[in-house]
């Protein structure tokens, strides 16, 4: 090769390389380059100072933070009230049932002792069996309860205990009480001389009693609260106890109580009548479930006067409350209500009807079945029927309004008050053909006692009937007031019977025998079903006196600020109401279980001796 | 077959507990809010006062509770059809403005013969009605049969108490 050739193809490569470099240099000169910093640090520099300054100031102001109190605290994925409810209405049935075991338990084994017959004792200790654990479980709940209201609403927390520190004391000392009496109660059984032993069983239900109407000033007061000022301050202390609905809630769950708790036992009684083995095991269930349905039964009867006075004295404390719960927003629950109600009362009689055939002559009685249950039908029917219908456009245009022509007279308080004093009466009437069954009287005047039951009884339904139709043609204020005379004529029927009844069938003759677990399997499945439904009430209507307060802790006086601070749509009540009832079974079918182990033979480790 | 008895009561408690809640879905569902707070301009007109009145009546002030518009029969509070024209001669010696008032401030210090006291005072919780709020509603209840006097500058006895 040439030497002048390559010096050109030098200069020419040369040439290239120094073109290439330039347009990559002007290309790199136009894109985006990020800052880039130093790396090397100088002890000094203004970087590190700046850093050591803001550190402190985050250090000063954490150090200077002022403590403040929250209001309200939150759960992950369940709402506060919704948390509140659940555990609250929960620690409520197992406080129900706790109270109300005692107290037929006492009143069977005092009838044991007076009567000297041995299974009346044995019952009362079968229903004592249950206690124990269900104690542990509401005092459970309880604290659970405790925790919640302090976590999740601090603020009204502190609020009823500035009303209310004066009572926990006595509260505390009577929880103590009531546990030495329980388990003295329990363990003791057969370990002290009868007398004593009774005393126990009058001091359970005695200091239970108080326990309980303690905490009912504390939700009553929520309700309808007195003794402060118009801004909340206490000013006197017992009104605040003693407020509008204190004693009339009292009333009404003392009752209700012993109707949810004989209910629920007599439903531990069919579960163990229908795992029964032998006929001497059912006959005890057998007589055991009749025994606690009958408590239950005895104490629904007057329930709805108990709760009428509840909702009376709403009314007196404020109309306004009391016209949400009847006509307004909650009026459709006790539509819910009726229909609850109304199962009771064909579930009590249906259990009392098919009881009938465990006794022999029933024939007499048993005609009249039918007449009973149409007037239970047309009782339950008026009962369910609301006061405004749903119904389509057309439809209301068609009835000129959503009330029925027809039938929109039913949907007031004068139709629905008879419906219920007429299924009170007729349920009472299924009880005395019950007890009449298999016996006759041999008195001299058992004709005219007869005549005098059948004129007491058609008597009153009549006058009760007439006061329901006069209400449609009188002034409100004694509208109102014709509910009281209806209430008493019932009561007073019911008295008077069992009065004429009980010297009727004084040495009355057996015309037959009574076979106690000769009955078919579906009457303990009414059984179950009658508890269900009473729980599944108590949690409605525990809804329905806690829920009215709507967006108010205290009403009137402690507003709701949380973002739960609504009343939820009675379909969501509902559902709450049912997983609540699951719950509680599921729960007291854990008690049933534990009680059923008394009865299991001992292990023997596996070798049979 | 025979089912076991744990299974036919299970079955029992949650088709019950299933069957009640179907009840529950089948009535009207309303969900309760808190009454909104409106603020009312002070220089409303009397026309403007009739309609705000009438929305107070309606949602915070919870009056058509128990309250009827134009029913008659056995009521069991009064009807407040032509109460704007019947409040001028309820009390002598008031005019139908205060006696108005009165009714909402004081409700049991006059009641219709015929019905019961007992009607909660509207400017303290739970309702709780401010004053301008009272005034509008006195316009709406002037405008049932009568004709509002009432403006946002009507000093009544009561106001300042809420």
């Amino acid at each position: 090769m040439k030497p002048r050739l390559l010096i050109a193809a030098a200069i020419v490569v040369l040439l290239g390389l120094g073109g290439a470099v330039r347009v990559y240099l002007a290309l790199e000169n136009q894109a985006y380059h990020p800052p880039v910093r130093s790396t090397s640090v100088e002890s000094g520099v203004p970087r590190e100072q700046a850093l050591e300054d803001i550190a402190k100031d985050h250090e000063a102001k954490a150090k200077a933070k002022k403590y403040e109190p929250p209001t309200y605290r939150t759960l992950p994925l369940v709402s506060s009230r919704v948390a509140v409810w659940v555990v609250a209405q929960l620690h409520l049935m197992f406080a129900a049932f706790v109270l109300a075991v005692p107290m037929f338990a006492f009143i069977i084994e005092l009838i044991g002792y007076f009567n000297g017959d041995k299974r009346y004792d044995r019952l009362a200790y079968e229903f004592t069996k249950l206690l124990s654990t269900s104690f542990s479980f509401t005092a459970s709940f309880g604290g659970f309860l405790t925790f919640l209201l302090i976590m999740l609403y601090p603020a009204f927390t502190n609020y009823l205990m500035e009303i209310f520190s004066w009572t926990f004391f006595p509260y505390v000392a009577l929880f103590f009480a009531e546990a030495g009496f329980l388990y003295s109660y329990y363990y003791g059984w057969g370990k002290f001389h009868p007398l004593v032993h009774l005393f126990l069983g009058l001091g359970i239900n005695v200091v239970g009693t108080l326990i309980m109407f303690i905490a009912d000033s504390w939700a009553s007061f929520m309700m309808t609260p007195g003794g402060v000022s118009d801004a909340g301050a206490l000013i006197d202390p017992w009104a605040a106890l003693d407020n509008f609905t204190w004693m009339p809630i009292n009333i009404h769950r003392f009752i209700g109580n012993i109707a949810f708790g004989g209910s629920v036992a007599a439903a531990y009684a069919a579960w163990k009548f229908l795992g029964a083995k032998t006929d001497e095991e059912r006959a005890h269930y057998d007589w055991m479930g009749y025994m606690g349905n009958f408590v239950a039964i005895s104490a629904f009867l007057p329930l709805p006067f108990a709760g009428y006075y509840l909702a009376r004295e709403i009314y007196g404390y404020n109309q306004a409350l009391g016209i949400m719960m009847m006509g307004g927003a909650f009026s459709w629950l006790f539509i819910i209500q009726a229909v609850l109600i109304g199962n009771l009362f064909l579930a009590a009689n249906y259990y009392l009807w098919l009881g009938m055939g465990r006794i022999e002559g029933t024939q007499s009685y048993q005609r009249y079945v039918k007449y009973l249950l149409a007037a239970i039908a047309v009782c339950f029917a008026v009962w369910a029927t609301p006061r405004s219908i749903l119904a389509s456009v057309s439809e209301i245009k068609a009835m000129g309004g959503t009330l029925h022509p027809a039938l929109g007279v039913l949907g007031v308080m004068s139709a629905k008050n008879t419906a219920v004093n007429i299924l009170i009466l007729t349920t009472y009437v299924s009880f005395l053909f019950y007890r009449r069954t298999g016996k006759r009287p041999t008195v001299a005047w058992a004709a005219l006692g007869n005549a005098a039951q059948f004129l007491i009884f058609f008597g009153v339904s009549a006058f009760v009937i007439a006061l329901g139709v006069y209400g449609y043609f009188v002034d409100a204020a004694t509208r109102i007031g014709l509910s009281i005379p209806q209430v008493l004529s019932v009561l007073f029927a019911m008295v008077a019977m069992t009065v004429i009844d009980a010297f009727l069938l004084r040495g009355a003759e057996e015309t037959g025998a009574t076979h106690w677990g000769k009955l078919p399997a579906i009457s303990q499945y009414v059984l179950i079903f009658i508890a269900v439904t009473f729980t599944w009430l108590m949690g409605l209507m525990g809804y329905v006196r806690s829920g009215l307060r709507q967006h108010w802790h205290v009403y009137g006086v402690m507003r709701d600020q949380s973002v739960d601070a609504f009343t939820p749509t009675l379909g969501f009540a509902t559902q709450v109401i049912s997983v609540i009832v699951i719950i509680f079974f599921a729960l007291i079918a854990f008690v049933f279980w534990l009680s059923s182990l008394h009865d299991r033979p001992d292990w023997n480790g596996g070798g049979g001796h | 077959m025979r089912l076991p008895v744990s299974l036919n009561v299970i079955m029992l408690v949650v088709g019950s507990s299933l069957f009640y809640t179907y009840v529950g879905q089948l009535v009207p569902q309303k969900q309760l809010l808190p009454p909104a707070e409106v603020a009312i301009a002070a220089d409303l007109t009397t026309d403007q006062m009739v309609k705000v009145g009438f929305e107070v009546v309606q949602q915070k002030g919870l009056c058509l509770t128990c309250h009827t518009i134009g029913k008659s029969g056995t009521l069991r509070y009064p009807d407040l059809a032509g109460v704007g024209d019947r409040a001028k001669t309820r009390k002598p010696g008031m005019d139908d403005l205060h006696y108005l008032a009165e009714s909402l401030y004081h409700p049991d210090a006059f009641v219709v013969p015929g019905f019961n006291p007992g009607m909660p005072t509207i400017n303290k919780p739970p309702i709780g009605l401010t004053d301008k709020e009272i005034l509008c509603v006195i316009a709406w209840l002037q405008s049932l049969g009568g004709t509002p006097s009432v403006t946002m500058q009507t000093k009544l006895p009561d106001q300042g108490q809420g």
